[in-house]
């Protein structure tokens, strides 16, 4: 290699870059810690972590009137949806913002379909009866499924649950009972309430993150070569269990 | 999920109005309306260092155009002409967008506030300096049959009444269009017609033969007012559009994205005219004409246009959010999906900015969420690993030490668990020492001003020097070194007494004299430790200049004794701990912003759809910390 680059010495205008080159020019560019702070700051609000966004806006010396209402109040929303306490999470929201779920039907059905989910679980236990799931399912999903066709096939779906055993369901069904979604509930009321509250639902280090994806798609699929040839450039993130694991220096 | 990447290059477009009755989060600045002044403010930031541009450069600069059409305000393309037109010589407008304390850190470095940290590197170079907009037809540029007024705005038709059937007139711009811009529009007003209206605009390359109308020669395109019909390379034309009248505006597009060219009428979009133009040739606006009588006015975005371009250039964009969205991001750190790839990027910049509380609190937030999820599972909750990072703890510390002023604590720290970074890295350990001679500097002006203040401990004096190189101690890795003195010396810094290098009490009963008689000492030390080092004589004898003065603090040299300096020790001697620690230098986060930057930017240059996205101005429009 370096014999090679010894006795050709590069054209002016190369047209692929090494990867030390992209390197250099990247190191060149020098992001602010403000608007780094900004960003750090931004994704702890907008998902509800409110130790850390109380403690971030300590340490980084950011605007101390956060409003750690707001955080803790979606929060304890989302931590209600995880541990799968659907009753408590809707009477939550419809003490916070009342006209919530009136206006956005599909994020009530979600809800309800999560609350139906777990009572399905509830009764998949040893004794457990199977009345509470069907008579919910009957007074509250079913007057609500012609409302849009896929709610009727949501629903379906869901009923599904109750004729196989809990170790014989099919992938598509164990993803009902999985908590991943629990997780997805919970992040659609995060943006709902959000939104609702004229805040950009979306943390911007989500927005980012794609666009990092998409630039790099975008300069492999260039029809310049020097695009084309771009390193792959790392991030520098290791595997979190090397990283926690290593020896502290 | 496009309204967010719409805020993202609008602004404003799709983000949710901000209603002083919302009772939650709010919003709390909208700055889509970007001045000029405000995207100059911006984009220094991003090139503040950037105080010595290299000559050819700056002649570069010279030519560029002092206003920008409306419709590429907010582009990356209008920040970068602005940052290479104005070098940042101005603080003041950096502090007048977002007085933080990064931002004052910046522009203390921007002023060399003593330490002139990698100016080299990032000086403005050719690369960062956008190829100019078209301002006026190139009066060196035409056919001799066409006059162009003094502004080089009107284009006249002078030949004579009887030409050669296929001779024609026609202009160059002065500029061609850059294709990092993404689309680019100019119209022309037909002040005056003849009575055929042979009058052609459109656009050619710069080495095409210019006695024909635009469109008529290879390489060039154009939209005939006598016929209505456009021309693409040939002599024979496609019915396209109705034909000029006088007082008729006619405007010309070229998409670099889609690689295709459009016309306007009066503020109409006639449609598409041509695509699959080349996208290896410099393309410059034409206009051309034929008979006398006809007189032609071209807006190149110094006024108003007819066609409301902003709102092509907003679908642009949106097109391009929408893009953005629906990337995956599964292949940019495998295997982490997008959540968890968010998470580890949050935490490690926590770590590794030093921000051990938040990094705490963030892991026991999460650890939170988790334990919710599992609670259906007894029994399988799996703790989130609660590392305390030592490291980071450590950095922290010498970092606040810096911070403080107290430049001793963070010597000895470094030298206590980072033996190799100060053996390794003269020019840091030389800033410290810079640092330690301004701090005591600033004692003792602060004292001789009679402002008996403790704020500054800068403690023991480290004069009595007994050699420049550093023994690393055999330190029981458990030693805390905070109030605690005993089995931390090295002969770097020790007077031989137990001076407490926590506790700048000593200083307070230092008289004037005592004071500089250290300075003196420490000085002198300087001088003998780096006197083999030519390349740091210059900055020492900055620093060394505040002797000069009774009173430092209001010397011409002042702005070296600003605390803002301490940032950036502070920011320096971090990283080079980092980077000995084989760990980048940068966190994760902050290196996927760099990429991001190069890569739009490159990817800009090309004119695709990377020339609609302006990532800086993403990241400081939308403010949205919210306030209680």
């Amino acid at each position: 290699m370096t014999s090679i680059a010894a006795t050709q010495p590069p054209p002016p205008q190369p047209s692929s870059l090494s990867h030390t080159e992209w390197e250099k020019k990247i190191d060149n560019i020098r992001p602010s810690k403000s608007d780094m702070n900004a960003l750090v700051m931004n994704y702890l609000i907008i998902g509800g972590y409110p130790s850390a966004a109380m403690k971030f806006a300590q340490e980084a010396n950011i605007n101390p009137q956060i409003d750690l209402e707001s955080i803790n109040r979606r929060n304890q929303i989302c931590t209600s949806i995880y541990e799968g306490n659907m009753q408590s999470a809707i009477e939550m929201i419809n003490d916070w913002e009342p006209d919530l779920l009136q206006t956005h039907p599909r994020l009530h059905f979600a809800l309800l379909r999560l609350q139906l989910i777990e009572l399905i679980r509830a009764s998949m236990s040893a004794n457990g009866d199977i009345q509470p799931a069907l008579s919910f399912a009957e007074t509250y999903l079913a007057p609500r499924a012609p409302q849009y066709p896929e709610f009727l096939k949501d629903l379906e779906h869901t009923m599904a649950l109750l004729c196989f055993p809990p170790d014989q369901l099919s992938p598509p069904l164990a993803k009902l009972m999985d908590p991943d979604m629990r997780k997805h509930v919970a992040a659609m009321v995060n943006e709902a309430i959000l939104s609702h509250q004229e805040v950009l639902p979306e943390a911007k280090v989500r927005s980012l993150v794609r666009l990092r994806a998409w630039v790099e798609a975008k300069a492999a699929q260039s029809e310049s070569e020097r695009l084309r040839n771009i390193p792959h450039l790392e991030l520098g993130l290791v595997a979190p269990r090397t990283e926690n694991g290593g020896p502290a220096i | 999920m496009a309204a967010t990447w719409a805020s993202i290059v609008s602004g404003d477009l799709s983000r949710p109005r901000i209603s002083s009755s919302a009772s939650g989060l709010r919003g709390q600045r909208n700055s889509s309306s970007a001045n000029l002044s405000d995207l100059s403010s911006q984009a220094s930031r991003y090139h503040s260092s950037a105080l010595s541009s290299a000559f050819n450069t700056l002649s570069k600069i010279s030519q560029l155009p002092t206003s920008v059409p409306s419709y590429l305000e907010d582009s990356l393309y209008c920040e970068r002409l602005v940052a290479a037109r104005c070098p940042p010589s101005n603080p003041a407008g950096l502090l007048a967008r977002n007085p933080s304390l990064t931002s004052l850190a910046l522009v203390a470095q921007a002023r060399g506030a003593g330490l002139k940290l990698d100016v080299k590197d990032s000086q403005i170079t050719e690369d960062d300096v956008p190829t100019p907009l078209p301002t006026k037809w190139n009066d060196k540029d035409k056919s001799g049959g066409i006059d162009v007024s003094q502004d080089g705005l009107d284009v006249q038709f002078l030949g004579p009444n009887k030409v050669n059937e296929y001779d024609s007139a026609a202009v160059r711009s002065d500029h061609h269009m850059p294709r990092s811009c993404g689309v680019y529009y100019y119209e022309v007003t037909i002040m005056n017609k003849s009575r055929e209206g042979l009058i052609g605009v459109g656009f050619c390359a710069g080495d095409v033969i210019l006695n024909r109308l635009p469109g008529w020669e290879p390489f060039s395109w154009g939209y005939h007012g006598d016929d209505g019909k456009s021309f693409c390379c040939t002599g024979i034309g496609k019915p396209y559009g109705p034909q000029f009248n006088s007082k008729d505006v006619i405007g010309c597009g070229v998409n670099f994205r889609t690689n295709t060219a459009f016309f306007t009428r009066n503020g109409h979009l006639l449609g598409t005219a041509f695509r699959d133009l080349p996208t290896d040739k410099k393309l410059y606006p034409a206009v051309g004409m034929k008979k006398p009588g006809e007189h032609i006015r071209v807006n190149f975005g110094q006024e108003e246009f007819n066609f409301d371009i902003d709102d092509y250039m907003k679908t642009e964009r949106l097109r391009a959010c929408q893009d953005i969205d629906d990337t995956p991001v599964d292949k940019l750190c495998p295997p982490l999906e997008e959540a968890a790839l968010i998470q580890s990027l949050i935490a490690s910049y926590l770590q590794h900015d030093g921000f051990v509380e938040t990094a705490k609190a963030f892991q026991q937030d999460l650890q939170a969420e988790q334990n919710a999820l599992e609670s259906g599972k007894p029994g399988s909750a799996k703790p989130i690993e609660l590392m305390e990072d030592k490291d980071a703890l450590r950095r922290q510390n010498i970092r606040a030490a810096i911070l403080d002023g107290n430049i001793d604590k963070a010597l000895k720290l470094t030298q206590t668990y980072y033996p190799q970074v100060l053996l390794r890295n003269e020019q840091i350990n030389f800033r410290l020492r810079c640092r330690k001679f301004i701090e005591m500097m600033r004692q003792s002006a602060e004292l001789s001003n009679g402002s008996h203040k403790k704020a500054t401990p800068a403690s023991s004096s480290g004069s009595a020097n007994k050699g420049r190189t550093f023994e690393t101690y055999e330190e029981d890795e458990d030693i805390e070194m905070v109030g605690d003195d005993g089995g931390t010396r090295s002969d770097w810094d020790m007077d031989g007494d137990d001076e407490d290098y926590g506790d700048g009490d000593d200083n307070d009963h230092l008289s004037q004299n005592d004071m500089l008689e250290r300075l003196l000492e420490y000085g002198q030390q300087m001088q003998r430790d780096f006197r083999d080092k030519p390349e740091l004589q210059e900055e020492m004898e900055e620093v060394f200049s505040l002797w000069a003065y009774p009173d430092p603090m209001s010397s011409p040299v002042a702005h070296l004794l600003s605390i803002d300096g301490r940032t950036i020790v502070a920011e320096a001697l971090n990283s080079a701990i980092l980077v000995s620690l084989g760990k980048s230098s940068k966190a994760p986060l902050e290196r996927l912003i760099q990429q991001t930057t190069v890569l739009l930017r490159e990817l800009g240059e090309d004119g695709g759809s990377a020339a609609f996205i302006n990532l800086h101005n993403w990241i400081n429009s939308v403010d949205c910390l919210p306030s209680a």
